[in-house]
């Protein structure tokens, strides 16, 4: 069992890189505010969430800010730490309001959307010490609509996974 | 989805909607300055309160940053970036609105003489 797990986490973590980096090249969350995505391999997070645990979940969403950063934008540079804020601070609140609230997969992916905005904006303060707080409003607000799509997507995902886990 | 996703929603929309109408009413006209940062340092300011259409050029981290100012607004025309995120966000006006070019390095604020900040803290 803990084979087939492992397996399936290493391949989990290598479709959320993929994803990520087939979303950086949609064109059109790729201009006019910038670092609005669609946030695909949150898809993936939110399945691992769902199917196993919160480490596990944690686990896939780190390594594949370390992964992301090493193919795409450079291990350790300022965007390497935006994202791993936003990953960050994203799965810790999923896996929070999950417990404590009755929303549903699609409710949790938006606020998995809403956080992980939340985490660059405060790493971007950080680092670049300005304003932000009027580009959050936007950001939460294109949040919503991504959060929906990526939510109705790992509830697809999930429904796919537990008749093939039936089959073998 | 259910009732409690939509209660989600609607208050996440009501939040940023707030936000953003606050940042409306507050947006001053008098004293602009645009202020160009480069690795947290100014280098470079730029009187906003001028009509007339002006070009500058600043030197970026992966070579020459040309900044347009004209009628109140600021803007990168071009700049060296593998994405050109900066130049294609357009003209900012706003107090609270920020160009930031990370492969340049350069940051560009916009000041008024009604600091924003004081306001909202």
């Amino acid at each position: 069992m803990e084979l087939k797990k492992y397996t399936r986490l290493s391949l989990f973590i290598a479709l959320s890189v993929v994803l990520n980096l087939i979303e950086s090249i949609i064109p059109i969350f790729n201009g006019y505010i910038p670092g609005l995505k669609l946030g695909l391999a949150n898809t993936i997070i939110l399945f691992v969430l769902y199917t196993y645990s919160f480490k596990d979940a944690l686990y896939v969403s780190i390594v594949r800010v370390f992964v992301v950063g090493i193919l795409r934008t450079g291990i350790f540079s300022v965007s390497f730490f935006f994202s791993l804020g936003g990953a960050f601070l994203s799965i810790i609140m999923m896996s929070i309001i999950k417990k404590i609230s009755h929303l549903s997969i699609i409710g949790i992916s938006i606020i998995g959307s809403v956080f992980h905005s939340l985490g660059q904006i405060i790493i971007a303060t950080i680092f670049i010490k300005t304003n932000t707080l009027y580009y959050l409003s936007w950001l939460i607000l294109f949040s919503i609509p991504t959060g929906i799509i990526t939510g109705i997507i790992a509830k697809e995902l999930i429904k796919v996974f537990e008749k093939i886990d039936l089959k073998y | 989805m259910n009732k409690k996703d939509l209660q989600l929603i609607i208050v996440l929309i009501l939040i940023s909607v707030n936000i953003l109408f606050g940042f409306k009413i507050v947006n001053q006209k008098e004293n602009k300055k645009a202020i160009v940062y480069y690795e947290n340092k100014e280098i470079l300011s730029i009187d906003l309160n001028d009509k007339q259409e002006k070009t500058y050029e600043v030197e970026g981290y992966n070579g020459k940053v040309k900044i347009v100012s004209k009628n109140g607004k600021v803007k990168v025309l071009e700049e060296k970036s593998p994405l050109h995120l900066c130049s294609k966000q357009g003209y900012i006006s706003a107090s609270y609105e920020t160009i930031v070019c990370l492969p340049n390095k350069i940051v560009i604020k916009i000041k008024t003489s009604n600091n924003l900040d004081t306001i909202v803290k």
